[in-house]
Parts: C-alpha cells; structure tokens; sequence
C-alpha cells in the first residue's frame, strides 16, 4: 500500500483537490441552482490563503480556515442577485461573476501580481491534510444530504414549484447552497494555492470552469458517490493512455457529450438508482412475512 | 480622436453584431444557450484560411466559410441538440453542457490542424489601403466590414420578416406547439435557424481573422463571453435588441481601451452585465424571449 502512495502521489493528491471542487459545484447543483461561480469563489480563496500566507505570515490552517470564509462571503453576497434569476441566465450571470474576479486579479497588479500571478507561497498542505478535509467534507455532504435539509434541496431540483407548495423556502435553501458552496469551493482554493508553490489568473478562466462542470456532469449530481467516480475518472485518463493525455479537451468533449445523451444523470447516480431499484425487486421477490406456520 | 474611436467602436460593434445575432436567433426558437458557436465562429476563420493558403480567391472563400460554418451548426443540432429533445423537453441545462462539448471537440481539432500556432492570412489577401474623411482614418477593410454586415442584416430582417420560412421561424419562436398544429415542421425550422447562425458565425469569424491578421484556435472564447453580455442588455432572444447593444458595446469597449488603464474595461463590461441581470433582465431594449425568472418548468 505504501509504495503505491508514494509513486502516485501526485496523482492522489491532484485527484483529492479536484474532488473538494467537485463536491463545492455539486452542492448548488444539487439544490437545482445552475451556478458556475465555483471556478471564481476558488480563485478568490487561493488568491486569498496565498496573500495571506506570503504578506501576513499566517500560518497553513488560519489562512485556509480565512480562505473558506472569504468563499463563504462571496457566495453569500452571490446568493442576493441570483435568488431573482433561473436557468440559462443563473449560467451567464455567473459565468460574468468568473469573468470578473479574474479581470479583477489582472487589474489589481500591486496586490495579486496581475498576469504572472504569485509564485513562491509554501508548501504548507500535504496528502494528510487533503485527506483530512476531504473526509470532513465528505461527512458534512452525508449528514446534510441525510437531513431536512438535503430532501429540501431534492425537492428543489425536481420541480421548484411543488416544493414551493410544500413549504420549502426557495430563497432560504438556495442562498444556504451558495453559502456552503461558497464555503467548501474557498476552503479548496486555499488548499489548491498553498499545494502548488504558483497560481495565476489563467489557471481559473474558462477551461477550469469546463473541467469542474466535466468531473460533475460525468459523476452525477445528486449523489456523494457521483463526483467521486467523475473525479477519479478524469484525474485516471491521462494515466492510462497516453493519447487521451494528449487530446484532454477532445475527450472533455466527448465525455460530456456521450454521458449527457446516454447517462443524463451520471455514472455515480445511475449506479445508485440501479442499486436501489434492485434492492426493491429483491424485497419484492422475497417471500412475504411468514403468515404462522402451515 | 474621440470620433475616431467611436469609429472603430461602430466597426468591431457590427461583427459583435454578426456573432451575437446567431447566438440569440437560436435562443429564441429553440430557448437554448447554444456554447458551440465560439467554436463554429472559429471555424469560420479556419475554413476560409485554409481556402486562401490553397489558392482559392478570397471572396469565394468567405462564400465558402459561411457555408461550411452553417453545415457544421445543423450538425451541432443534429448531435448535440436533438438526441436530447427526443427525450424530453426540460433540456435547458443538458443543452449546455452537450453544446460545451462541441466546443471542446472544435477547439481540439483546430489546435491540431493548426499546431497551436497563430495563423495570418498571407499578405495582400486584402489590399490595405486608407481614406481620409473630415479628419477620420477610415481604412478600406473597415467600409467593407460595415457594408457586408449592412446588407447581411437587412437580407436577415427580409428572410425572417417577409418571406414564409421567416414566419415559420417567428411562429416557433412565439408558440412551438401552436406552430406544429398549424403545420410547421419544427424540425426544418431548427435545421434553418442552426444553419442561418452558423453562416452569420462563419462571416464574423472571417471578418475578426482578417481585422485582427490572427486565427488561432481559441478565439472564440472571448467573443462568446462577450455575446453574453449583448444578448443579456439587448434582451435574450430579441434581434434587434441584439444589433443595438453590439453596437453600444463596441463603442462602450473602444472608448474605454483608448481612456481608462488596461484591464479595468473587460471588468466594468461584465460587472454592468450583472447589474443589467440585477435590475432590468429583460434587457435594456424590450422584452426577452422568455421570462427570467420562471425558465424552468
């Protein structure tokens, strides 16, 4: 087991960061919000764990902990314009929310080091700590997906009206999507800038936002399992052939194409819902409860 | 010099115009975001260089890159678009996704065709020639772009408002079902819309690689960020909106290169989106399409 992790490393570990911002994007689509803002709440937490690390001389956990409540902040103050929009314009307005925050790290040179972005920040997050948070993170999607509060978001999803009619508050549960997206999406950002010695403002434009939507779409939406698998998907391709390394876009494309027309759900809930479909026959098939003895 | 810039404003407003038209034409029949066209707006650029490089005149290979770009947009439709719709009719969000993929198949090939590397069409492919008027450079290249965009317009507006296949075009985009009863072909009509805007993408993109004297493979991400911006003031899914706020942002976006510090335009550009999107999302010209704020059923 320990050489395997040793050799692989960097693999596990870029596996592990593109899982956390998988799960941050699956949160709001889960609640029915078609946000992308994820690429941008990540960017502004890595700028911010980055520049407080390297100007303020926090140490690792002060500054990730920082990083996730700046997230936190930019979702919350997201959630106001967009609780009035739906759909296609959920998408652009957010798309023009990415567009600003990297226009914004370009201008404001002096502070975020503008097109080279910043280099030299310390190696401060290792696997572990990937690990860790990961882990937690996992925890908090179950137990919330378990409570009122994941059967508020399903309901929202499915049809907004019939939640509504139930009494689910739409404006409550989506701006709390935005905000624990907003949370989980800056946490991982922190960590992304505090693993990877550089950032710059290119790594988050729009290739980034395709390859979070790409781990996601892939996986499922719906389901803790669904960007597990999309995650390991994506970070395995390359590995196994060459080819696909090469022509990573190509088979983005493809990948989103194939699944959305053939697996509109994802590998992840589509295994799910088969699984439980099936657990339902078998206890159909089983015999009833035993009526006495005859 | 003011006027100079809102000169060249005008210009690179028009082929904002082109590109945004198709994208908003197809919203408005088919109520999808269709990402794939940055990509066939590429394509327009490469299949009309590739035509020059190997001889052919350039006037033809214009002729040529409309029509490639359109029958490459009814195959975004034909993959991406209608195996969807087979299924269901919420297909708003898979839409997205399918057509970002497109896009990403399109923007593969080309970098492969093209090695990564800038393409410029050789020189004289147009003559570069300058006029001078009241004080104003206007260059050959300019007059041409703005007199092709004209008459492409006004050949559009003719299509779609006084011919038959236009009203089919309108009727599906008021009322698809009330449209089918009356016996339209939706299918034809989505084939019509799909190759209309792939053809305007296709000129856009020619225009844009000949101003600019660079094709390469990611070009069309920037005007698709941009065509956001258009359609979202003009009123997504209106026409006219369309040709208004291209306009107005190329102006807009001139005159802020020539006077403010680099960087902060493309900034205060999209910022303004969010605050249209905040306060008039219907646009700033009419009404959109469809209403913002119930898209999904």
């Amino acid at each position: 087991m320990m050489p395997f992790l040793v050799t692989n490393q960097p693999i596990i570990d870029f596996f592990l960061i593109s899982l956390g911002i998988a799960f941050a994007q699956q949160i709001v689509f889960r609640a029915g919000v078609f946000s992308v803002a994820t690429a941008g709440i990540v960017a502004l937490g890595a700028y911010g764990s980055a520049i407080l690390v390297t100007r303020f001389g926090l140490s690792g956990l002060p500054a990730v902990l920082l990083a996730g409540g700046i997230g936190l902040l930019a979702g919350l103050l997201l959630s106001v314009p967009l609780a009035r929009l739906r759909g296609v314009y959920q998408a652009i307005a957010t798309l023009a929310f990415v567009e600003i925050v990297i226009n914004a790290l370009y201008y404001f040179e002096p502070l975020t080091g503008g097109a080279l972005g910043l280099s030299g920040i310390p190696k401060l997050v290792t696997t572990w700590h990937l690990l860790l948070v990961v882990g937690l993170t996992c925890w908090l999607l179950f137990a919330i997906g378990r409570s009122g509060v994941g059967r508020a978001f399903d309901a929202l999803r499915q049809d907004e009206t019939v939640g509504a009619s139930l009494g689910v508050s739409i404006r409550f549960y989506h701006t709390l999507a935005f905000a624990l997206a907003g949370l989980v999406g800056g946490v991982f950002g922190g960590m992304k800038s505090l693993y990877t010695y550089a950032i710059s403002p290119e790594q988050f434009g729009f290739a980034f936002v395709v390859s979070i939507l790409t781990a996601v779409v892939l996986g499922g939406r719906a389901t803790l399992l669904g960007p597990v698998l999309g995650a390991l998907l994506l970070a395995l391709l390359p590995e196994i052939a060459r080819p696909l390394a090469e022509n990573r876009l190509m088979v983005h494309g493809l990948i989103m194409i194939v699944v959305m027309i053939f697996l509109p759900h994802g590998l992840g809930d589509s295994l799910m819902h088969a699984l439980t479909k099936r657990r339902m026959r078998r206890a159909r098939q089983a015999p009833e409860v035993p009526n006495g003895s005859a | 010099m003011i006027l100079q810039q809102i000169l060249n404003g005008l210009t690179s407003g028009a082929v904002y115009a082109l590109f945004a038209l198709g994208f908003t034409l197809i919203f408005g029949v088919q109520k999808i975001l269709n990402l794939a066209h940055a990509g066939v707006f590429m394509a327009g650029a490469f299949i009309s260089y590739y035509a020059v490089v190997n001889g052919v005149p350039f006037w033809a290979s214009v002729l040529l890159a409309m029509v490639g770009s359109g029958i490459l947009s009814v195959l975004v439709d034909l993959v991406a678009i209608r195996p969807l719709r087979k299924r269901s009719h919420d297909i708003e969000y898979a839409a997205i996704v399918t057509t970002i993929g497109i896009d990403l198949i399109l923007i593969s090939i080309a970098q492969r065709l093209s090695e990564t590397q800038v393409l410029r069409f050789p020189f004289g492919t147009f003559p570069v020639e300058f006029y001078r008027f009241a004080g104003l450079r206007i260059s050959l290249l300019q007059i041409v772009i703005c007199g092709l965009v004209a008459l492409t317009l006004l050949g559009l507006a003719w299509y779609l408002y006084r011919t038959s296949f236009g009203r089919q075009i309108q009727a599906v985009t008021a009322n698809p079902n009330a449209a089918q009863l009356l016996g339209v072909n939706p299918r034809a009509v989505f084939f019509q819309t799909f190759f209309i805007s792939g053809a305007l993408a296709g000129l856009a993109g020619v225009m844009i690689g000949l101003s600019f004297n660079s094709i390469h493979f990611l070009m069309g991400e920037p005007y698709m960020l941009k065509a956001f911006v258009v359609v979202v003031i003009g009123g997504l899914g209106s026409l006219s909106g369309a040709v208004a706020a291209s306009l107005l942002l190329g102006v807009v976006q001139a005159l802020s290169v020539a006077y403010l510090p680099s960087g902060l335009p493309d900034m205060l550009i999209f910022a303004f989106l969010f605050l249209v999107l905040l306060v008039q999302p219907n646009g700033l010209f009419g009404r959109a399409g469809v209403s913002t704020g119930v898209g999904r059923r």
